[in-house]
């Protein structure tokens, strides 16, 4: 169960993330105002918080999180905001955000983002092997084998399969991959991350039991032994 | 005329200000020049006398010496007997007694005060006052010889150089105020012009030019870059006006089909399964609108320049790979071939995201179409390096863009004719943002044929590699 701190000041947008994050089974405080959200963020203690990028009044999103960070406060932020400028994006995360999403977003892509900021924030020392089932990566080799049987693939299949496997029994969006394995912050018209994943699949899961990746419907994929996201 | 306050005041015109400015400036050089000649004529004139004055003395004194006075008397006769300068010369032999000798100057004892330099004085010629210039010499029986020169000569020379000066002067004058009104009505007259057009295309007559921009001066310079300036903002406006219409009826469309499903879904006693398709199918479509937003954003981000601030050095050939990689097993899917030829000498300042971006929709664009011609669509991505510039070429094998299109492709929402069987899924905005990304590195795009097929050729100015 995570603390979660949401600072937004439209009502519409707040209830939907709030109610989405208590569905999960997380705590979710709001709050609409800027010098509220303010003073909340910097005197609790939260595991997350979900900031706005432009609030009424004179404290925004931006001072909130340079504010936070300046005291030393390591807690992961999400910038959400309606500015998709792709330098508002690098402004929010100078500030010290851990990661930027904009509006319209689908509640399942936020949660995603949530849930890879929180393991990022836990995670350990740094991992040369990584092993889900039968799969072993090693990221120093760069080298992949399923049940002893090498996997040959190509660079960029190898990153989508790092990250799937950093990300291991954990929804990833579309543009997650994007964004961490081609470092590319636009949308392509056609479904490419789709016909990527397909093409992994076919690689790393025919002839091979379980299946290890996952489609989420409306959402993106999982690479998981059980075909279950754990549970927080 | 009557839209455009006119200039009140000579003194608020620049042209007036400028030609009178210019004007007493070249008056007062005439002035200096005139003293300069004013100068010459009458001090020169006056040495000239005074020269001609201690000569003339000298030669009476060598008279004297020779044969006393009274052949200086008689030299003195014959000098102003002669009839040269009789008018004006002056010849005095005074006596120790102070009684004249000989001469033509009533004799005086206050001559004998002159020492024996020259010097103006009064004195009265034949009853009548005059000015003269005199030089005194004591001979040495005990008389004075006085020479002189009457200035009346003088003094006309010097009032009818002071007269032309004064009407020269008076003439330039009159010259420079004329010329700073004739100059300033032809500026006004030229600057009106403008302003007319300008109050004009205020008042949203936006097709007014300025006329006379075929003559070949300054104005006419200026002229000219207003007129193509304004060309170029009713282009902007036209295109911005068939944005705004295409945005609408873009937006619009799938809008209203949304409504329309949601009130149909509304209606009283509609079965649950109803309601959720139409939840259903207004998700789908608000998602897509929303795409075509965040198009339309990129589009317009690009073309304001805003992202000029961050550009990088960037070598075309990391992009391309970046892309082909994303798209590479798209095409295998599609059993389509993506080749890729890179070059590293190609190097621009630009940005990877958005050269990424554009570099993915020549590419997606290609996988679409390319299959269309029959058989199997096969893509090739060059990079490569000519002289100043930076290339990416794609290059398809579908049935390519008649050549009569080509200068409508990139207008934004702009599709090509559509093949009803066969669809091509797509918003038409895919090369407008091509394009306004290229623009925005000082770019541009340029289509040509493979025949069959379709040749895209992003030209950026190259860096030194």
């Amino acid at each position: 169960m995570w603390r979660c701190l949401i600072v937004e000041d439209d009502a519409e947008n707040a209830r939907y993330v709030a109610e989405g994050l208590r569905e999960h089974g997380h705590v979710a405080v709001v709050c609409r105002d800027g010098m509220e959200g303010l003073q909340r963020a910097v005197s609790e203690a939260w595991d997350l918080v979900v900031l706005d990028r432009m609030l009424p009044n004179e404290v925004d999103g931006l001072a909130i999180l340079s504010t936070l960070r300046n005291l030393g406060k390591k807690t992961p932020v999400l910038v959400l905001s309606a500015l998709s400028a792709l330098d508002e994006r690098v402004r929010g995360l100078n500030a010290g955000g851990d990661d930027y999403l904009t509006k319209p977003f689908a509640f399942s892509e936020l949660m995603a983002r949530l849930e890879a900021l929180m393991r990022r924030a836990r995670s350990g020392p740094e991992v040369r092997e990584l092993q889900v089932a039968d799969l072993r990566v090693n990221l120093v080799s760069r080298s992949v084998e399923r049940a002893g049987t090498a996997i040959a693939l190509q660079p960029r299949e190898f990153r989508l399969l790092a990250y799937l496997m950093t990300h291991a029994r954990q929804v990833v969006t579309r543009t997650m991959l994007l964004e961490s394995v081609w470092d590319y912050h636009f949308d392509p018209q056609t479904n490419v991350i789709d016909v990527q994943i397909s093409r992994l699949r076919q690689k790393v899961d025919t002839g091979f039991s379980p299946a290890l990746i996952h489609t989420v419907r409306g959402v993106g994929y999982l690479l998981s032994d059980t075909g279950e996201a754990a549970v927080e | 005329m009557s839209a455009v306050p006119s200039l009140r005041g000579p003194w608020r015109s620049v042209a007036f200000r400028i030609a009178l400015n210019y004007g007493l400036l070249t008056l007062f050089f005439m002035a200096v020049l005139l003293s300069i000649v004013y100068f010459q004529t009458v001090v020169g004139q006056r040495h000239h006398i005074d020269r001609q004055l201690t000569l003339a003395s000298q030669r009476l004194a060598a008279r004297f010496a020779q044969g006393g006075a009274e052949a200086l008397a008689e030299q003195i006769g014959i000098n102003l007997a002669d009839g040269v300068d009789s008018d004006s010369e002056v010849y005095l032999l005074q006596g120790p007694d102070d009684r004249r000798m000989a001469g033509n100057l009533p004799a005086a004892a206050h001559w004998r005060d002159l020492d024996d330099s020259i010097s103006s004085q009064a004195a009265t010629r034949g009853g009548q006052p005059a000015r003269l210039r005199v030089l005194a010499r004591a001979l040495e029986d005990g008389s004075l010889l006085v020479v002189g020169r009457d200035l009346r000569d003088q003094r006309q020379v010097e009032l009818a150089v002071g007269r032309a000066t004064l009407a020269a002067g008076l003439v330039a004058l009159l010259l420079v105020i004329v010329g700073a009104y004739l100059f300033r009505l032809d500026i006004e007259t030229r600057v009106a012009a403008i302003r007319r057009t300008a109050a004009r295309i205020e008042a949203g007559e936006l097709h007014q030019r300025i006329p006379g921009a075929d003559q070949s001066d300054e104005f006419a310079g200026l002229s000219q870059d207003i007129n193509r300036m304004l060309d170029r903002i009713e282009d902007l406006m036209a295109g911005v006006r068939h944005v705004s219409n295409t945005i609408a009826h873009n937006l619009r469309t799938p809008l209203s089909r949304v409504l329309l499903r949601l009130r149909q879904a509304q209606r009283p006693g509609a079965p649950l399964e109803e309601m959720r398709e139409a939840a259903q199918t207004a998700v789908r479509e608000i998602e897509d609108l929303t795409v075509v937003f965040d198009k339309l954003l990129q589009i317009a981000e690009a073309e304001s320049g805003a992202r000029r601030h961050g550009f990088a050095p960037l070598a075309l050939d990391d992009i391309a790979t970046g892309v082909v990689e994303l798209y590479d097993a798209l095409a295998e899917a599609q059993g389509a071939t993506l080749a890729l030829a890179t070059d590293d000498a190609a190097v621009v300042r630009g940005d990877r995201d958005l050269l990424a971006s554009a570099v993915a929709n020549l590419v997606d664009n290609a996988l679409k179409y390319g299959g269309r011609a029959g058989g199997p669509a096969a893509v090739q991505v060059q990079v490569e390096r000519r002289n100043d510039t930076a290339r990416i070429v794609v290059r398809d094998n579908g049935p390519g863009i008649p050549a009569a299109e080509r200068p409508r492709v990139g207008t934004r929402f702009h599709r090509l004719p559509h093949d009803p069987v066969r669809p091509v899924p797509g918003y038409g905005l895919g090369l407008a943002s091509v394009m306004a990304i290229v623009h925005l590195h000082g770019g541009r795009v340029q289509l040509s044929d493979a025949g069959p097929g379709l040749v895209v050729a992003v030209e950026l100015p190259a860096l030194e590699a």
